[in-house]
């Protein structure tokens, strides 16, 4: 209980923050109901996805400060889980969803203890390598469908069981309830032990383990909050998609992605992660969309990306939050 | 000699050739690292810039491709000059985690400028001196392109080696390396290092790329794959040593090329030659989680 009511606290915000957070749970909530197109309501649901994702590595990447670009093999955990479960044996998604999460976390576990024996650049590249192991043990291993992925099996009629809707609005309000677990979540997380000790280890390691914080626990039992949240999501996306491959929920982008949304935005922080999704998810599918259409231009919508990327790390590497807030400071 | 020994022998020696290019590769990426403590993600682009530069030379001038080589050179060279002066050097103001992405967003730019520019077609060179010929020892067969970008791999190294450690220039270089505050009291400017060092980085890849396109396709994405055996390479030599990356190198592309054959021997799903570069990536975890230092590293 007293867990709960912590998660729900956000009086230590500020008024404008406070007063901006409900305005947007308005508008999401009210949001399938204005009218949008069904483009725009896949556009939601993906923001929603990456905020979750990003929320996820915020608390090993933002709050740890551990530069992690693996996350996509646990989206494909995630993923592979729900999908194959409900192709062998019929599974229903409210089954095997959390017991792909937990496959995530056992996993997380086991490359997790030699992982947190490094630092810096060599955990960022060791993330990257693991990531990329899984993926191509995926793309040649016949029995999950190797390179040709998976297609899970279509319901005649729609199926909460199995998460089988005919509209999107269905699927939104599923992920936009996964949303909000997350925040509140994230803003128990920020407050507890845990969220203290690894930002005292962000901020110095060796002073850190002088106060017998065991840092090497802490890490992986960040590293295990995020691999179970961006699991949950991959099971979203196996069911949403209902097509998946490694291509798809296994690539260096997608780590890339999931990494980025949250740095753009600003790590350590609750909102920034949304911010960020807020920031790239539209851009990437609006500006892909756009660009679909005229052939020449391929590339450009990463390249702006990429441009971003560069600007806020040279510039401001807290993200556009960090950009607020000295805003707000210089006021 | 039996057909098995054959076989080995062969990949031992087609990985000894490619491991002297990987060495190429990865000198860069050490010399970067040794003197900046930054590890430039955005060095396989590098080498696909240099790739483009010598195909594109050969293409449009319609010379032979190890011509090209000079513009690959003065293209990388320049490359790594503006990163360092136009991005790198803003990078250095932030924190550590800024520099990881900056260089990993250099990465990305460069990558969807290709694109943008090539589109994502695979291009190959399709005629030239050495292209298409091979050299046959006995049973063993060698591509002359491969061989040719084996001793020029070689060769560059050793120029490099020698300018590092012969000359009044590379010595301060080396001495930035090894203490930043010490060196620039004598009068060494790290500033000047720092840009050398990118250069140095920049050159040695652009003549990689200039070598690789003799034999490989060329793609935007084609970076990806070697910034990892790079980044494999460096991890085994010890981040910071340039004769580690030596070694590292050739080990490596013996162990990509020998592997895939014990598998095949094997008969196994999973150590076929899809998994060359798997192996590859399991080696720079193992290593770096053991021996973090390297087989000659001194920074930790």
């Amino acid at each position: 209980m007293e867990k709960i009511k912590e998660a729900l606290d956000f009086s230590d915000f500020s008024k404008a923050e406070k007063i901006g957070f409900i305005i947007f749970s308005i508008f999401l909530l009210i949001f399938p109901w204005i009218g949008a197109g069904s483009f725009v309501k896949a556009v939601m649901i993906q923001f929603l996805l990456f905020s979750l994702f990003g929320m996820g590595w915020n608390t090993i990447g933002g709050y740890g400060g551990q530069v992690e670009l693996g996350k996509a093999q646990y989206v494909g955990i995630g993923a592979y889980t729900v999908a194959l479960m409900m192709l062998w044996w019929k599974v229903p998604f409210w089954v095997s969803m959390p017991i792909g999460a937990l496959i995530a976390i056992g996993y997380s576990f086991i490359i997790g203890y030699p992982l947190f024996r490094l630092k810096g650049h060599y955990f960022a590249i060791a993330t990257i390598c693991t990531s990329l192991v899984l993926q191509d043990i995926f793309t040649n291993w016949k029995l999950v469908g190797a390179a040709k992925g998976v297609e899970l099996p279509i319901h005649d009629h729609p199926d909460f069981l199995y998460m089988q809707f005919k509209s999107d609005t269905y699927y939104y309000y599923f992920i936009m309830a996964l949303f909000y677990i997350a925040v509140f979540y994230m803003n128990w997380f920020r407050k507890s032990k845990l969220g203290y000790q690894l930002r005292m280890i962000k901020d110095d390691e060796d002073a850190a383990e002088s106060l017998g914080i065991d840092i090497r626990w802490c890490k992986i039992k960040a590293y295990s909050i995020a691999s179970a949240f961006v699991a949950v999501g991959g099971g979203f996306m196996a069911v949403y998609n209902l097509y998946i491959d490694p291509q798809s929920v296994m690539d260096l982008d997608l780590s890339i992605k999931i990494a980025l949304m949250a740095m753009l935005g600003g790590a350590a922080s609750l909102w920034g992660p949304i911010i960020g999704a807020a920031f790239l998810v539209p851009l990437d599918r609006f500006l892909g969309s756009w660009l679909g259409g005229h052939k020449g231009l391929i590339g450009l919508d990463f390249m702006i990306y990429a441009m971003m990327i560069m600007i806020v790390s040279a510039y401001q590497p807290r993200g556009i939050w960090g950009i607020i807030e000295q805003f707000r400071k210089k006021r | 000699m039996d057909q098995i020994s054959v076989i080995l022998l062969d990949a031992l020696l087609q990985g000894i050739l490619m491991g002297l290019l990987f060495a190429l590769v990865a000198l860069g990426l050490t010399v970067i690292f040794g003197v900046m403590d930054i590890v430039n993600f955005a060095h396989g682009e590098f080498l696909m810039v240099g790739m483009y530069a010598a195909f594109w030379t050969s293409i449009l001038l319609n010379i032979d491709p190890l011509t090209t080589l000079p513009a690959s050179v003065v293209v990388g060279v320049l490359l790594g000059l503006a990163s360092y002066y136009w991005f790198i050097k803003y990078l250095l103001r932030g924190p550590a985690i800024a520099q990881l992405f900056g260089t990993f967003g250099l990465m990305l730019f460069l990558r969807y400028l290709a694109m943008f520019l090539f589109g994502t077609d695979y291009r190959i060179i399709q005629k030239g001196l050495l292209v298409g010929k091979s050299l046959s020892v006995g049973p063993l067969i060698f591509d002359w392109t491969k061989l040719a970008a084996a001793i020029l791999s070689f060769i560059a190294f050793l120029i490099v080696y020698f300018l590092l450690h012969r000359t009044k220039v590379g010595k301060a270089l080396q001495a930035t390396a090894l203490n930043k505050e010490a060196a620039s009291y004598m009068g060494i400017k790290t500033d000047k290092m720092n840009a050398l060092a990118w250069m140095i980085g920049g050159g040695t890849v652009g003549i990689a790329g200039g070598l690789l396109v003799n034999f490989y396709y060329v793609y935007p994405t084609v970076g990806l794959l070697f910034v990892m055996i790079a980044f494999a390479t460096v991890a085994l030599g010890g981040f910071g040593s340039i004769k580690g990356a030596f070694f590292a190198g050739v080990i490596i592309g013996v162990l990509e090329t020998v592997f895939p054959v014990f598998g095949q021997m094997l008969g196994s799903e999973f150590l076929g030659p899809h998994f060359k570069f798997t192996i590859v990536y399991l080696a720079y975890f193992i290593i770096v989680v053991f021996r973090p230092q390297g087989l000659f590293g001194w920074k930790k």
